[in-house]
């Protein structure tokens, strides 16, 4: 499995989203990304990705599209 | 004897001497693999862990860093998630103490006190939890103090800092527990640790006149407090504040 379909997977398991949806998926405009989902998703990408994440960049985290570009901070390209 | 903690793994920070010692004796004594967590390196310290390791079947890693030290805490803890066992309990032990009138007090020194007793404390949570999230449970016990309770003079730093860890510990409680993760606190009376010599005899007199047993804890009674609320016994306690004084707070 590469990096991407890593990525979506966490995205789909966890929030229980369509592959389709992903693109436009946003922080609170589903009911499963909430704060509490949120948070449930940056656990996973961290384990997924051997990466911690700095609080601001858990803050900026809004949108799939946001989080590609974030976690290239961290050396993984997606 | 029964192991109640078999295999469950747990961070104890300030495991060196006193209530954090205690605790990883009685924490492996019942099954569990510890992360030690001292400030600096110390043969003797390693020496013990090793022992204790062996003696109880579990395993024991020394772990050292500052709490004052934000950065240090952030690679401490990543270096400890990065090894990919689940981590089951944290054991916010650690703190230092420092009394005297506020007009006695330079500003930084609280600053240093509360860096310590509440902000690593918090850090250590925000981190340790998301790592206990993905695992959907885990139990966090913050030591907090019957100081942070009571108001005497002479104790403005340390009371407000463990004030602060019982509100914390009881806001926290909240926002973690949709994760399965139970967070709680034991607020110990006098204990007798190196900590508990700054208090004079005078004052140590009278408080233990007003503490109903008549006398301080040793570590090891506090540490079992803390073992219960690890433990599946306290699987729906969440959000407390145990008082472990030998009667010294009137509610």
């Amino acid at each position: 499995m590469n990096n991407l379909e890593k990525y979506n997977k966490a995205f789909m398991e966890i929030l229980n989203v369509a592959e389709l949806d992903l693109e436009s998926l946003e922080y609170q405009k589903i009911s499963a990304w909430d704060s509490v989902g949120h948070m449930q998703l940056i656990a996973a990408l961290e384990d997924i990705f051997d990466i911690m994440f700095d609080t601001d960049d858990i803050i900026d985290f809004s949108s799939y599209v946001k989080g590609k570009e974030l976690i290239a901070k961290y050396g993984v390209t997606i | 004897m029964e192991k109640r903690l078999e295999g469950k793994n747990v961070i104890i920070t300030g495991a060196r001497k006193g209530i954090g010692r205690a605790s990883v004796e009685l924490f492996a004594k019942n099954g569990a693999n510890i992360w030690a967590c001292a400030k600096k390196f110390d043969t003797k310290f390693e020496m013990e862990m090793y022992h204790l390791a062996e003696q109880y079947k579990v395993w024991i890693k020394p772990v050292y860093f500052d709490l004052a030290d934000e950065n240090a805490i952030s690679t401490a803890l990543y270096n400890i998630i990065k090894e990919k066992e689940p981590i089951d309990i944290l054991i916010n032990n650690a703190a230092v103490s420092y009394g005297t009138m506020l007009g006695m007090m330079p500003i930084s020194k609280i600053r240093q006190l509360f860096d310590v007793n509440f902000f690593a404390q918090l850090q250590m949570i925000q981190i340790i939890a998301k790592a206990m999230i993905k695992n959907k449970q885990g139990a966090i016990i913050n030591l907090a103090s019957v100081s942070g309770m009571e108001v005497y003079i002479g104790n403005l730093a340390y009371g407000a800092s463990k004030a602060a860890v019982i509100y914390a510990t009881k806001q926290l409680s909240k926002e973690y527990a949709p994760y399965g993760i139970r967070i709680n606190a034991v607020a110990p009376g006098v204990v007798h640790t190196d900590m508990d010599q700054t208090r004079t005899e005078e004052q140590m007199r009278e408080v233990l006149e007003r503490t109903a047993l008549k006398r301080g804890a040793q570590p090891e009674e506090i540490a079992k407090a803390i073992l219960f609320l690890a433990s599946e016994e306290a699987s729906y306690i969440t959000g407390s504040i145990l008082v472990v004084d030998g009667g010294r707070i009137d509610f």
